[in-house]
């Protein structure tokens, strides 16, 4: 391969001695690596000094997304790859990031790539973890993350200078994202506790992302019983966000006009409620089934819904 | 490092599992100590993961984007240099004590790159050496379908042996470069040792047990050979010595 690749990399870390080798040694290859860190007290500073990285502290933040930005700017090399601190890359990523930047031309600023997701040892499958598509090589000074957790940068001229990886076979990046449940549980907790509630308060979309939420991902052919547990667990994140709005607001909507559920009002008619209403009550009943609480939650939110409308 | 085993692999977790329990089983027989196996996932939809396959020294090599036999085989080679290299289909299942004999073998005189003796699961002929005629075929895999029971298991040399099973000098593989990126997919096995016996290297095959082969596996494309193939003898037509032909 012909001469250093014009790239830095840029990876926020805290207290991330335990994924980070396998980040520092697929990144090797990049001219100029930059950790920006929040106060680490484990051997990751040392890590990263180690590996001739560029070792910028500063102090924690609850949100690494919204420290970003500022940090972007450090990168001294045409394009920029930000990494999250237990990602890796495969160990041809020299090659294929190369061959991006070569055929990127001068119509466009960032490129999508696709990214394994695992649980424990376990890849995760379904189209709602995967390809799972993240903007993370771009032109310097072309991509701005926004306030918040998780949610997509922006390329600043334009979508249509973004250019999009076609999986499987391309680029990806590696995501170890939890060691198990418990994991996974707290995690969501703490990203539901320090993101911004800086919308509009409508507890109604927030169950209608619950609905979304169970059926998107519940994926059983792909991640067998997994996938009911993760469907479950993040259709009760948008519940507890909802909740967590409703908290930041003080409080001042009526918190129970949210039983005059959306899906009432999509649904044209009684019977498509009805119909509705006993699939619910199905699935509840399904000896199959064992951890529905969430499910019962809502069939109980839902026949709520209903009488308030009939007695209305 | 005295051996690095290098099996490239699409997919075929289960197989893969199976081949390298195997493969144990034959560095054992040679009692080797000092040896590490490179597998190199060469863009596995669902990548591999360590766990998935309880070996001693293995060491898993991720390639993205599928790429040539050639170049992941290259690419598992330098990612543990060693004085041998062996190089492994994923679908084949060594004997046990293949890989003693070949390296028995290796004790010969200028023998650098050797070959096994290896059957279909119904006991016929996969391979057991190389062979050129004149035809439009040129190099073909001598008593290619016969009942392994019908075929001698005297050694000798040939100008080429398959890269299913390829036992190779760690210094020769280096010198000439390792397999040739050229060969998209097939052929490239022949090349080096076309290569190699232009600088004096002797090419042989281990033909005292036979391992299985089960053979396109990963691609059963039937034109999956065409590209490397027209590589082939754009660069060694009427430069191979003709073996003869022996109908299958």
């Amino acid at each position: 391969m012909s001469g250093p690749i014009d790239l830095s990399l840029i990876v926020h870390t805290r207290n991330s001695a335990r994924t980070l080798p396998r980040l520092l040694a697929t990144t090797s290859w990049i001219p100029e690596r930059i950790a920006v860190d929040m106060a680490s007290d484990d051997k990751t500073v040392a890590l990263c000094a180690a590996a001739g990285c560029r070792v910028i502290p500063i102090a924690p933040s609850p949100s690494v997304d919204e420290v970003r930005n500022r940090y972007l700017s450090l990168a001294t090399s045409a394009w920029s790859l930000v990494l999250d601190s237990d990602e890796f890359l495969a160990d041809d990523a020299e090659q294929q990031v190369r061959e991006l930047i070569g055929r990127a031309g001068a119509a466009v600023d960032a490129i999508e790539i696709p990214r394994f997701n695992y649980l424990g040892d376990h890849l995760l499958r379904a189209p709602a973890w995967y390809p799972d598509k993240q903007i993370r090589l771009f032109r310097t000074g072309t991509v701005e993350w926004q306030a918040g957790h998780h949610r997509l940068p922006v390329v600043l001229n334009g979508r249509d200078r973004l250019a999009s990886l076609t999986p499987p076979d391309c680029l990806h990046i590696h995501h170890s994202n939890y060691r198990d449940l418990f994991e996974f549980v707290e995690r969501q907790a703490r990203y539901a506790v320090t993101d911004t509630y800086d919308g509009a308060f409508d507890f109604h979309a927030y169950l209608a992302k619950a609905y979304a939420e169970l059926d998107l991902r519940y994926d059983p052919a792909a991640d067998g019983d997994l996938s009911a547990a993760l469907a479950i667990l993040m259709s009760w994140d948008r519940i507890v966000r909802g909740v967590l709005h409703w908290e930041r607001i003080g409080r001042s909507a009526p918190l129970n006009s949210a039983f005059t559920l959306p899906v009432v009002a999509e649904a044209r008619d009684a019977g498509a409620v009805a119909a509705l209403q006993d699939r619910l009550a199905a699935i509840e009943n399904s000896s199959s089934w064992r951890i529905t609480a969430p499910l019962r939650w809502l069939s109980r939110a839902l026949a709520a819904g209903l009488r308030g409308r009939r007695s209305s | 490092m005295e051996l690095t085993v290098v099996i490239p692999s699409f997919g075929l977790t289960a197989l893969l599992r199976a081949c390298l329990f195997h493969l144990e089983a034959g560095l054992q027989a040679a009692d080797i100590s000092r040896y590490a196996i490179a597998v190199v996932d060469n863009g596995s939809v669902v990548p591999y993961r360590s766990d998935q396959f309880p070996c001693d020294n293995l060491a898993l090599v991720r390639l993205d984007k599928r790429t040539s036999f050639s170049r992941a085989c290259n690419v598992g080679a330098s990612s543990s240099p060693s004085r041998r290299y062996l190089f492994l289909n994923n679908d084949v299942l060594l004997q046990k004590d293949a890989l003693r004999d070949m390296l028995q073998l290796f004790a010969r005189p200028n023998v650098a790159v050797c070959g096994a003796r290896l059957v279909y699961p119904d006991d016929l002929i996969q391979h057991c050496g190389v062979r050129f005629d004149a035809g439009p075929r040129g190099c073909y895999h001598e008593y290619h379908r016969r009942p392994s029971s019908s075929v001698s298991r005297a050694v000798r040399d040939f100008q080429a042996v398959t890269g299913a099973v390829f036992l190779v000098d760690g210094d020769l593989f280096g010198s000439l470069g390792g397999f040739d990126e050229a060969f998209p997919f097939g052929y490239e096995d022949v090349d080096f040792c076309l290569r190699a016996r232009q600088i004096g290297a002797a090419v042989t095959c281990s033909q005292a047990v036979d391992s299985i082969h089960f053979s396109g596996t990963s691609n059963q494309d039937p034109s999956r050979q065409d590209a490397s193939r027209a590589v082939f003898f754009r660069r060694w037509a009427n430069r191979f010595s003709i073996d003869g032909t022996i109908s299958e």
